[in-house]
């Protein structure tokens, strides 16, 4: 298996929060020895190797992982307590995840 | 994969010149099992449209915060009597409920924000209801919040609810419609909506959490109105990501 971590740099030159916030849960948790390659996405950079990966595989958050498994399909993970309890098989709080997937994802608290 | 959101985004670009009826027409016959997010809303019009298309497969659901207005409850049935059909409704884990009301109350989302309240009452029951199918329709529309909903794709590979190691579809047919042509649809098809809307509400959420709007305002001002709004910045901006 082979993971690719991707971090988002912005216009402005600074990581994005939640690349920040992710990066140290994942230091914390020692989680960042699973991590095979970090990317950058710099969005004033179309061409850096996080934002051909992310039209690659038509991702439009950040950050993310790509998974990578020989004999499969690679899988796309936007939100990291997803990718911790599928990937990495290590526990997670629901709650977390739930509030992840709504603050990625403002539009949900519409329906 | 990659093949597959390639395909996707090119069948976005396509559909999105299409009309939502067109649009539901192909993601109803693309899929089995499909269900239709219904919020008891101006999104009814997804139900009717879907309902005039392929009636035996309309699967609806909504998310039953238990929050709602008495009349968003009694639309709702009314809905279910009009086109005869079931809607799922789906509800909050009781634990989770009863662990946020105990610790912070029934009104906790005034003195932080909705976010939590929303993460367990909609937002584990909507994840829910995904694991059970392979693809889903929202009314979720452009118009509704610029700063959020800008780009709303008509199709899209649901990456946050997809169960472990499969794909979910997500269907956005009315993202290009405006809040006018949902409504010329409505009326012009004698489809039933929530009577809140003739009380001055254009954004149906729970009761504590919605309110009526003047004219000129936003849709988005009748919701969580004590908040401010906040800019979200993990999009990766369009205009940087090539095609």
């Amino acid at each position: 298996m082979r993971i690719t971590f991707v971090k988002k740099i912005k216009l402005d030159g600074s990581f994005c929060k939640k690349c920040n916030e992710v990066q140290q849960k994942m230091d914390d948790a020692g989680q960042m020895e699973m991590i095979d390659e970090v990317l950058i996405a710099d969005e004033r950079d179309p061409s850096s190797p996080g934002m051909e990966l992310a039209s690659l595989y038509n991702v439009a958050q950040a950050p993310f992982f790509l998974v990578e498994k020989e004999g499969e399909a690679p899988v796309i993970y936007t939100v990291y307590f997803k990718f911790v309890k599928e990937v990495l098989n290590q526990k997670t709080q629901e709650a977390d995840e739930l509030k992840e997937i709504l603050n990625d994802n403002p539009d949900l608290d519409f329906l | 994969m990659a093949d597959n959101l390639v395909s996707t985004v090119d069948l976005d670009q396509k559909l999105s010149a299409q009309t939502p009826q067109e649009i539901l027409a192909y993601a109803l016959n693309e899929f089995d099992n499909i269900a239709i997010s219904f919020s008891g809303a101006e999104d009814v019009v997804l139900v009717d449209m879907a309902y005039k298309i392929a009636p035996e497969k309309v699967q609806v659901f909504s998310l039953d915060t238990g929050r709602l207005h008495a009349e968003t409850y009694r639309y709702l049935e009314k809905v279910r009597n009009h086109y005869n059909i079931d809607i799922d409704l789906v509800y909050p884990e009781s634990d989770a409920v009863n662990k946020l009301v105990r610790e912070k109350g029934l009104f906790s989302f005034y003195q932080d924000d909705h976010k939590e309240c929303c993460s367990i009452r909609k937002i584990g029951p909507l994840r829910r209801k995904l694991l059970t199918v392979d693809a889903w329709i929202t009314g979720q529309r452009r118009d509704q919040s610029p700063g959020t909903r800008a780009a709303i794709p008509v199709i899209q590979d649901d990456k946050a609810f997809a169960r472990p190691g499969d794909s979910l579809t997500k269907f956005n047919p009315l993202a290009n419609l405006s809040s006018q042509e949902v409504w010329d649809y409505i009326r012009s098809n004698d489809v039933p909506y929530n009577e809140l809307h003739d009380q001055g509400f254009i954004s149906i959420g729970c009761e504590p959490c919605t309110r009526p709007t003047g004219p000129g305002q936003h849709e988005r001002e009748g919701r969580w109105w004590w908040e401010e709004a906040t800019l979200k910045e993990c999009g990766l901006h369009d205009v940087n990501i090539k095609k």
